[in-house]
């Protein structure tokens, strides 16, 4: 607008310097600026000490300290020289509807539909074969996108590696002797040559000196009152909720729980969740001890080990 | 001076006392609960022992627990044999303080279990670290300074050991010097973390229960614990931890547990994101947001 | 001198970009300085932190499961077989000058980024600075929020530690919890059934420094663009209009201001970085999918869903040969999302409520709303019960009650409390509208006795904010006549303020 607009001859006179909206907000402005100023010296020494304490040694503290401090006494100083001694009105502005003049408004609309009309109602063969091709293009770029990320659950789900007869190893590798574990003993086990294996790691108690079990002591599910062998129980330890291993034991209360959401399990009854958000047993391994004395399984889980899942029957 | 106490300095002041008092816990010297431990005395048990039984020599380790320099033993542990000096006032210390629950012969009563078989070192964990005698019929005996000293309660829990000779657990004597440190770390998170956690700092179990904090644990207290499995604490035998093993994790309970390595700063309780989100919010978020009370209109 | 070589410059730039008039414009513009509206400064400036510490930390991450033999200078991992993530991390953590102090830095950033986040998404629900115009601004906002969350959730996971694989363990199984294709994205996602090929770690790593981030950025640019163009909210008071805009000048006071505020976020962010220890992932060691410790929580901001999964009943629906896992669904799939659903929409459900079509840049007062207040806090009270749920092992033991009383207290107050703190809510509201003059600041009034032992009050001299002896607001005072140009005299150039 300058271009057109007729010149004025010389500068428009000068704002008045003392008004009020243009004073600093400090009724003593030497004193802010004073404060500012040290605030600021402060922070320099701030960055110089973080320079040393970089060269001289390796404390987070240290470096913390001094770059932290540093930069929150630079800081506190601009703010403190924007707030303390800068004009601070108050000064408005107007504001101005953003939405455009009606003539605008109906002119977009028009050219959205005349035009846009014009050229899909006469051809709407062509616009729908469009849509139809990208719509097409959508799904099958979908393809790369998600099914190259991995393969497909198969049975993985299902399985593990516990068959007929797997020997009981700890984590090291080393097979467990019915001797091994005191009653109310504890242990992380494997099926050999699978140790440390999220799908197949199996928490193995022992509640009482002989067995299969002690009839008394553990309320057998039907059809389980083999499953354990010398006092032995095995269950999965991988949570029937979210997957957590479930390694924290309660000796007297014969209760596992999860550590993550507080599933608790009742160990002398197959593992039924007492409480907690977890919704089915801990899946229980068959045990039985081989000639030598070392724990075996008599046969892989019944069932899916870990959280539910669709696929799940 | 009034003038210092504006509002508007308020909030700048408040901030400052905020950071300078992170700063002060964090570069304080490492005042963990250890510090508040019970000392034993050592020199007692020093003369006893040494005059009636061949075994151990004590000596003071560097973190000033109890050790003993173990006689040609590769493992660092080993069982003690408690001398025979002992039984006699273990018995009459038994007889005044605990046998009112437990029964003159430690057979139990109707309040208390019967000891007999649990062995030495059961009884010197439970003594030792104070949860017995019994403070109050809680869920579970809570640690607290031990009622005896290092002799009476070795020769409490040398009389009821006299009692069933050779069942139980027995008090080990654990030297940490060769210790793996990495081995105990490995076992730590498999075999504890999952109750005592893994700063342990120990957490609230179902039932009113809880496993405790490990802080205080002594190399010796933990090997006990391992091995007699008190409370609801599963046991451990040999044949599921090794001695070796056993001390390994005992040097790491002693060596890195209690001194933790926070060379980040305050550890904020070992208790993981809690703390940290409360830091987060109510330090950080609310440390700034006074910033901005101070640097923005407040009508 | 140096304002001819700035002449000069402004010059040669509007030649080839015409920025005179626009950078003007914006040096002028006007920002309201009431203190609620810096809030999401804070978060701006955190995640500026984000940024530069992330990239320190980024020159030294490994993203890999690879496994390797651990040879650092932390002993108790000496030896031990550890992924080249879990390495590098302690590595920079403990070998890398100042390492420790950014990857600290930065983590704390992220917390408070999403701390401020929340506080100020508080601040623009209950004062209605969502409503029309700026219905766009606020579901960007939520967006943002959302990739917050979730990219907290990815840098969290990233060193590979016990504590952070046990939350990606957790992920997975949610995940396998939606019906039909859970186990299939699983399965993708992982590169088999859980722990997988080994791949999430460095997928997890391109999406936490690269999707993600340039989404955040987007969103950014387009938050703060709206920002511009609507111009802000304010309170009423003096002189302010739905039609005008009091405050201070973006040059040089809110520059000065905001640069200062800039460097001091950063300062307490890099204080709690050296001061306040987090995540010390040597203590927690290498993930293994069987180890596991207790008291283990996710971050803060993802601490309401941990909680909602926790006091979830065990209602698992099992039928026609299907599994649908409504224990974790129904928490960690529904919950999260209709409450996020519920965010975006509430601008277009409340004003349907109102019928209010109007345009909106005076803010309310929160009383003056009861019924948004009452929702607004049901809902906070709401997400803080499930955020409290999360640490209930925790608070268990701290406060010495049964971890299952714990369990049921917050199943049940999850329930009740949103209702009862709803119910206070709106009648504190009405009380407060009721009551001339509550929470206004009083005038502090000076008692005098006098010689003759008589008392007096007068006033004490009026503060800012008092109301009194306020000045009015005035246009900055441009350099440029803006009388159109019809009526002009003519145009020139008005100076001030040297």
């Amino acid at each position: 607008m300058s271009d057109d607009a007729p010149r004025l001859e010389g500068p428009l006179p000068p704002a008045a310097l003392d008004d009020p909206h243009l004073q600093p907000y400090a009724k003593h402005p030497e004193r802010a600026q004073a404060v500012a100023a040290v605030a600021m010296v402060v922070g320099f020494l701030g960055f110089i000490g973080f320079g040393v304490a970089y060269w001289v040694g390796d404390s987070a503290q240290w470096e913390a300290v001094t770059l932290g401090g540093g930069l929150l006494a630079l800081g506190f100083g601009v703010t403190a020289w924007g707030k303390y001694l800068m004009p601070q009105g108050p000064f408005e502005e107007e504001r101005h509807e953003f939405h455009s003049t009606e003539a605008e408004r109906e002119a977009m609309t028009a050219a959205v539909t005349e035009r846009g009309g014009m050229v899909l109602r006469r051809r709407k063969l062509l616009g729908g074969l469009f849509a139809l091709g990208s719509t097409a293009m959508g799904i099958v770029l979908l393809f790369p996108l998600l099914r190259s990320l991995g393969p497909k659950p198969g049975n993985t789900l299902f399985e593990t590696n516990w068959t007929k007869n797997s020997q009981l190893v700890t984590v090291d590798g080393r097979p467990i002797h019915v001797d091994d574990l005191a009653v109310g003993g504890v242990l992380t086990v494997f099926p050999r040559g699978y140790t440390g294996s999220s799908q197949d790691q199996v928490i193995l108690i022992r509640l009482a000196q002989l067995g299969p079990l002690d009839p008394p002591l553990v309320i057998n599910p039907p059809g389980r009152t083999d499953w354990g062998v010398q006092g032995y129980v095995a269950y999965s330890k991988m949570c029937t909720h979210l997957g957590c291993p479930v390694g924290l034991y309660q000796e007297q209360t014969q209760q596992l729980v999860c550590p993550c959401h507080q599933s608790i399990f009742n160990v002398l009854s197959g593992a039924i969740p007492e409480f907690g958000p977890a919704p089915r047993p801990l899946p229980q391994l068959p045990l039985t001890a081989d000639s030598a004395g070392n724990l075996r399984s008599q046969s892989g889980f019944n069932q899916a080990v870990g959280p539910g899942f669709w696929e799940r029957p | 001076m009034r003038r210092l106490f504006r509002a508007r300095y308020a909030a700048p002041a408040a901030l400052v006392g905020c950071v300078a008092i992170v700063g002060l816990i964090a570069f304080s010297p490492s005042a963990t609960l250890a510090d508040a431990a019970p000392t034993t005395t050592l020199p007692v048990l020093t003369t006893t022992a040494t005059t009636t039984t061949p075994i151990a020599q004590p000596t003071q380790s560097v973190s000033g627990a109890l050790n003993y320099a173990a006689p040609s033993n590769q493992t660092g542990l080993f069982y003690a044999q408690l001398p025979q000096a002992f039984i006699a006032p273990g018995e009459a210390l038994f007889a005044a303080n605990c046998a009112s629950c437990h029964g003159p012969a430690a057979l139990g009563t109707g309040r208390a279990p019967n000891l007999q078989g649990l062995g030495a070192g059961t009884v010197d964990f439970w003594v030792s670290t104070g949860r017995m005698p019994l403070a109050n019929s809680s869920v579970q005996a809570t640690r607290k300074p031990p009622r005896f000293n290092r002799l009476q309660t070795l020769e409490i829990a040398a009389w009821v050991q006299s009692l069933t000779p050779g069942q139980g657990t027995q008090v080990p004597i654990v030297n940490t010097n060769n210790a793996d440190l990495e081995a105990g770390n490995a076992l730590f998170t498999l075999n504890c973390a999952a109750c005592h956690t893994i700063t342990g700092a120990g957490d609230a179990l179902p039932g009113g229960a809880y496993a405790p904090s490990l802080h205080l644990a002594t190399p010796v207290q933990a090997v006990e614990a391992i091995r007699s499995g008190p409370g609801n604490m599963p046991h451990f035998s040999v044949g599921n931890i090794t001695n070796t093993e056993a001390r390994d994790i005992a040097a790491y309970v002693d060596g890195v547990i209690q001194h933790q390595d926070n060379r980040g700063g305050f550890g904020l309780g070992g208790i993981g994101p809690v703390g940290e989100g409360f830091v987060a919010l109510l330090i950080g978020v609310g440390a700034l947001m006074l910033v901005c009370f101070w640097i923005g209109d407040r009508t | 001198m140096i304002d001819k070589t700035i002449d000069r410059s402004l010059r040669w730039l509007d030649d080839r970009l015409g920025i005179a008039k626009g950078g003007r414009t914006f040096l002028d513009k006007i920002f309201p300085d009431h203190w609620s509206f810096m809030l999401g400064e804070i978060a701006l400036y955190s995640f500026v932190v984000l940024l530069a510490t992330g990239v320190f930390v980024s020159l030294y991450y490994i993203p890999s499961a690879h496994e390797i033999v651990y040879h650092g200078s932390y002993i108790p991992l000496r030896g031990q077989r550890v992924s080249e993530a879990y390495a590098s991390s302690v590595g920079l953590s403990f070998d890398v000058k100042s390492g420790l102090l950014m990857r600290q830095a930065h983590h704390w950033a992220a917390n408070i980024f999403l701390g401020s986040i929340a506080v100020h998404m508080a601040r623009v629900f209950f004062t209605g600075a969502f409503r029309k115009p700026r219905e766009f601004n606020w579901i960007v906002g939520v967006s943002m929020l959302i990739l917050g969350i979730v990219n907290g959730f990815l840098g969290y996971s990233l060193p590979d530690d016990l504590v952070s694989g046990t939350g990606i363990r957790i992920a997975y199984s949610i995940i396998e919890s939606i019906p039909l294709v859970g186990s299939y994205l699983g399965t993708f996602l992982f590169g088999g059934n859980y722990p997988g090929n080994g791949i999430i770690i460095p997928r997890f790593y391109i999406l936490h420094v690269l999707i993600v981030p340039l989404l955040i950025i987007g969103l950014l640019a387009a938050h703060l663009g709206l920002l511009v163009k609507q111009k802000h909210t304010q309170f009423g008071g003096k002189g302010k209009t739905e039609h005008n805009v009091v405050g201070t000048p973006m040059f040089p006071t809110f520059i000065a201001k905001t640069t200062g505020f800039l460097f001091m976020t950063t300062a307490v962010l890099f204080l709690l970085g050296g001061l306040a220890q987090i995540n010390p992932i040597w203590q927690f060691g290498q993930y293994q999918p069987y180890q596991i410790s207790y008291a283990v929580q996710p971050d803060w901001y993802m601490g309401w869903l941990d909680g909602a999964l926790r006091i979830m009943p065990s209602w698992e629906w099992v039928g026609w040969g299907h599994t649908i896992a409504l224990e974790v669904f129904l928490p960690a799939v529904i919950f999260p999302g209709l409450i996020f659903n519920i965010f975006i929409v509430w601008p277009f459900i409340e004003s349907r409520h109102t019928k209010d079509l109007a345009y909106h840049n005076l803010l309310d007062r929160p009383r003056d709303r009861p019924l948004r207040t009452a929702v607004g806090v049901a809902m906070l009270t709401l997400l803080f019960m499930v955020f409290f749920a999360s640490s209930d092992d925790v608070l268990a033991n701290f406060f010495q009650v049964p971890l299952v009383a714990v369990l049921w207290f917050f199943r049940i107050a999850v329930v009740i409390a949103p209702v009862i703190a709803a119910v206070v809510a709106y009648k504190i509201c009405n009380e407060m509208r009721a009551a001339e003059g509550v929470g206004k600041r009083k005038r502090p009034q000076i008692v005098t006795r006098s010689s003759t032992g008589e008392y007096s009050t007068t006033d004490a001299e009026p503060r800012p904010g008092d109301g009194v002896e306020e000045l009015d607001a005035i246009p900055v005072p441009t350099y440029i006549d803006l009388v159109p140009p019809e009526l002009a005299t003519g145009v020139g150039v008005r100076r001030v303020m040297r």
